[in-house]
């Protein structure tokens, strides 16, 4: 098992720039997710680490063993790294136990060995009855974790998992983010997972690193990022979030359109900077326009007119009209309702909203 | 495990300068090397001497511009041109007017006997066309034809011969009938894959069935159907067999023959010969040209047999007058010819006419086991061929993974290597690999590897297009996971890639032993008494008159063929590797059964 680090990783597709010097640190045991939308340079950033591309610039290191520069590659096959794949790569000619002890085979370990280390990671992915299979015989879920067995018997130090969960249904999806967790308890492998599936990052990672055209916007634990995102973007890509935009007034104070909205600024724009206000919808609290003795202390106050209404079941999600094209989602008790048209007012508690620059 | 570089992160920063610990390994080094050198041996070198020697005098061997010049003053030279042209322009024409319509009976309508009239095009397919004109000798010379003798039973002694096979017209006739299959293959197969929706969509916007052929399928099968005419056209202007043997007994000189005389001249006009395959090279180039920009990239045609499962155009009345019109090529090109060779090859004596006694299977005695030159052509031509397919797909699959994975800087460069062959017509690559190497320091004149490379260098392009599309077929993350797992390059290579294509690399063997077996005019200028192959020693027994020998020998030759196509698909099938346990998870094998170690 090793660390990794990431230093001023770049990397260039002819006149593309799809990583612009990403620095990232993954201690020794930990899971980091990878996490972005598509085009943000995760999938790249994980084809560099397993040894498949060569960085433009900067360099990558295991532990003090350095694998990747800008003037050579160490081969995938010398890394020590195992890859799990999107579309798992489960070869359709071998059988599970053929595909789980291809790895075991190319190091000449001990027939008995093999055997044991077959059997033992057959029975941590609970494989065991279906080893002479072939992976058409397999669901979806069946054949992922023959790539993961595949991937662990070798107990690499660094295991890599790209998009491991996209190509499974909903349900089987949540159930195997667990399974991932508690293998990675079982081992400890220095892991890094790829996904676009926030949810996914937060069940499953230690830390998790959120990229966005080529660079990285934040590393943090899951509640550091939930909780105190860096700037808009991570706040909007994970979870729910309101971004009201405006312009910085000075520390703690953003002007959007005629208002003058007061938070905790974490954005470290000068006065008059480009700042967004952020808030989630669960904070946001609803009131009819006539009520009185709101409890308006502590609070932003906007008015404005609903435009619709869903009921949730366990929320209503209510999308307010703040007028010049602003609107502010929020979730309110299901006992609470008002019909499309009303007014109302809303109170942004100061505590939970954030002023936060745009992405890096 | 796999610690190689011992560097601190500390000393990484006053390392720069030092290179990481990637090298080139040198099996990597080795396998590039080879293969760049042998598509150099293979084709760039027998190109480039070609070229070289257009440009030199026969007599003094100094540099000149005159062979070039002689082509264009003289006629003797001018003429064969021009025949080859007509020639050309005539199978084309032959082939997609009898082509086309024949794929649409086959692949669109009701026509009864669907199957058979496909299998009997590809028997055409499959027959080497010089053999075809062997027994249309025997059928239409112009007295001792079978076809006129019966002519002249019926009309009377006096009347001249009905048909005369020495002749443009009887070549034009052999040409057309033996290139009909090319046209019906990529037309009707662009009909069967043509989807259905897309003529249903025409039916229900209001569309007949005639309007919905002129203005929905013609159109979409348009560019197979000039892609046929153009391959049509470069077999007539490429063809060497046929000419020879109908053309060259009554004076009239085609390109390819032309090509042949230089080389039976003494002294041998050499040089001019290759200042004269410029011509032709230059015109099949710019129609392959041409084909690729109709075509895209879909260089090659499929021959495949799955017939469409969706509705058939009634014919009605019409549908067995037009089984019949269907049957007349089949008749033309394989019933009739097969049945005067065989029927000769089973006479003692020919001359002496048919009867019981004269019945035998003397010739084949003779042509397998009798006489030392035929057995050595027929254990020649399966030995080469078969040395020959297999170098031919080792190479082209090498160089369709190395292109296909872009293994290396330039890797597109190595694919336009092996592609370029396609352009060269077969009696070219005879000047070019006699140029290349009846000299030193590789002087293999006589020695069976000639042949063998320059059958491989044939066919390189068929082969190396069939393992680029296998290859498109397998992920990249099937050979990635395998090296994140440890496998080297090579290992990753054959244990997994090798596997995966599977009963592709066969059935791409069989699709370049088969023309190789039965090619002629690449062998032509190559073979010594010692290297005979099967089909130059019909084209050169053929000269000495002994017909029954020759006809048995051409049966032969198409048995192997016929046996071989026929076996080709259910061996593919066989060797496609397994993806499915016989008995899904019930057993438990021990873990050492089940290993690859």
């Amino acid at each position: 098992m090793s660390g990794i680090r990431i230093k001023n990783l770049r990397k260039s597709f002819g006149t593309y720039t799809a990583l612009h010097g990403i620095d990232l640190q993954v201690p020794n045991g930990t899971l980091l997710a990878l996490l972005g939308p598509s085009g943000c340079g995760k999938s790249t950033t994980l084809q560099l680490l397993a040894g498949f591309e060569a960085p433009t610039e900067g360099e990558i290191w295991a532990d003090d063993v350095l694998l990747s520069s800008a003037r050579g590659v160490l081969p995938p096959e010398k890394r020590g790294i195992s890859l799990v794949f999107q579309n798992y790569a489960v070869w359709p000619h071998k059988t599970v136990a053929e595909n789980v002890a291809f790895g075991l085979a190319i190091r000449r370990l001990p027939k008995a060995e093999i055997a044991e280390r077959l059997d033992r990671t057959l029975r941590t992915v609970r494989l065991e009855a279906l080893r002479d299979r072939y992976p058409s015989e397999l669901s979806g879920g069946q054949q992922q974790r023959v790539a993961l067995a595949r991937a662990l018997a070798v107990e690499p130090r660094i295991l890599l998992l790209d998009e491991p969960l996209s190509n499974l249904d909903a349900h089987l999806r949540e159930e195997m983010r667990f399974e991932i967790r508690q293998v990675h308890d079982l081992l400890g492998l220095t892991t890094v997972y790829v996904t676009h599936d926030q949810s996914e990052a937060l069940v499953t990672a230690d830390r998790i690193a959120v990229m966005k055209s080529g660079h990285l916007q934040q590393l943090g634990s899951p509640e550091d990022i939930f909780e105190r995102p860096s700037n808009a973007f991570v706040a909007t890509f994970i979870g729910a979030n309101n971004e009201l935009a405006g312009t910085s007034e000075g520390n703690g104070a953003i002007r959007v359109g005629s208002h003058v909205l007061t938070a905790p600024d974490r954005s470290g724009a000068a006065h008059g900077g480009t700042v967004s206000l952020c808030v989630r919808p669960s904070q946001v609290r609803l009131f009819g326009a006539e009520e009185k003795g709101l409890p308006a202390e502590g609070c932003n106050v906007l008015s404005g007119t609903v435009r619709r209404s869903a009921y949730l079941g366990e929320y209503r999600d209510v999308l307010v009209d703040l007028g010049g094209g602003r609107t502010l989602r929020a979730f309110i008790p299901p006992a609470q309702s008002f019909a499309p048209g009303s007014v109302v007012t809303a109170l942004l508690p100061i505590g939970s909203c954030q002023i936060l620059g745009p992405a890096a | 495990m796999g610690v190689i570089s011992t560097d601190s992160p500390d000393s990484a920063a006053a390392a720069t300068a030092r290179p990481v610990m990637a090298r080139v390994p040198l099996a990597r080094t080795v396998v590039f090397g080879a293969v760049a050198l042998l598509l150099f041996l293979l084709v760039v070198l027998p190109f480039g001497w070609v070229l070289n020697n257009s440009f030199h005098d026969d007599l003094t061997g100094a540099w000149t511009l005159g062979n070039y010049a002689r082509i264009f003053q003289s006629a003797d030279l001018l003429e064969p041109l021009f025949n080859s042209l007509l020639l050309a322009v005539a199978t084309a024409v032959i082939a997609v007017g009898i082509g086309v319509p024949l794929a649409w009976l086959v692949s669109r309508t009701d026509l009864p006997f669907r199957r058979t009239i496909r299998v009997l095009t590809l028997t055409a397919f499959v027959t080497p066309s010089f053999i075809g004109a062997t027994g249309w000798i025997l059928l239409a010379a112009p007295n001792s034809g079978w076809l006129n003798a019966l002519w002249r039973s019926l009309a009377g002694a006096e009347a001249g011969p009905l048909l005369n096979i020495y002749s443009m017209t009887g070549a034009i006739f052999i040409c057309g009938i033996y290139t009909v299959p090319y046209s019906f293959t990529m037309v009707s197969s662009a009909l069967d894959e043509m989807a259905v929706e897309l003529e249903d969509a025409a039916a229900t916007l209001g569309s007949g069935t005639l309007r919905t052929m002129l203005s929905i399928t013609i159109p979409l099968v348009t560019p197979a159907v000039i892609a046929s005419f153009i391959l049509s056209f470069i077999q007539g202007l490429t063809l060497f067999g046929v000419p020879a043997f109908l053309l060259t007994p009554t004076g009239i000189p085609v390109v390819t023959t032309k090509l042949a005389e230089f080389y039976q001249l003494f002294p041998p006009e050499i040089y001019m010969a290759a200042a004269y395959c410029m011509p032709l090279l230059l015109v099949t180039a710019m129609l392959f040209w041409m084909r690729r920009r109709i075509l895209g990239r879909k260089q090659f045609v499929t021959i495949s047999g799955k017939s469409r499962a969706g509705r058939r155009i009634a014919l009605g009345a019409a549908r067995w007058p037009a089984f019949g019109a269907a049957l007349l090529l089949p008749l033309v090109s394989v019933f009739l010819p097969y049945a005067a060779l065989l029927l000769v090859s089973l006479t003692r004596a020919w001359g002496q006419g048919l009867s019981w006694e004269n019945l035998s299977l003397h010739w084949y005695w003779w042509a397998l086991f009798g006489n030392s030159e035929t057995h050595t052509a027929i254990v020649n031509s399966l030995l080469f061929s078969t040395l020959a397919a297999t170098m031919c797909v080792m190479l082209g699959t090498v160089v369709a993974y190395i292109v296909e994975r872009r293994m290396v800087f330039g890797a597109s460069l190595f694919g336009a290597v092996a592609t370029v062959p396609i352009i060269i017509p077969g009696i070219v690559m005879s000047v070019g690999f006699f140029a290349a190497y009846t000299r030193a320091p590789l002087n293999l004149y006589g020695t069976p590897l000639l042949l063998v490379a320059a059958f491989a260098a044939t066919f390189l392009p068929i082969a190396y297009a069939h393992g680029g599309s296998i290859l498109k077929g397998i992920g990249p993350e099937l050979e990635r996971a395998a090296r994140s797992l440890g496998a080297g390059e090579g290992r990753t290579f054959l244990s997994i890639t090798i596997p995966l294509m599977g009963g592709g690399l066969l059935s791409g063997w069989f699709l370049v032993f088969i023309p190789i077996i039965r090619e002629l005019s690449v062998a032509v200028f190559l073979i010594t008494p010692k290297t005979n192959v099967m089909t130059t020693l019909i084209y050169n027994a053929k000269d000495g008159g002994n017909y029954e020998a020759v006809c048995a020998m051409s049966v032969l030759l198409l048995l192997i063929t016929l046996a071989l196509v026929a076996a080709a698909g259910p061996l593919t099938r066989l060797t496609t590797v397994r993806r499915t346990s016989r008995k899904s998870g019930r057993k438990t094998a021990p873990a050492e059964g089940v290993l690859p170690t």
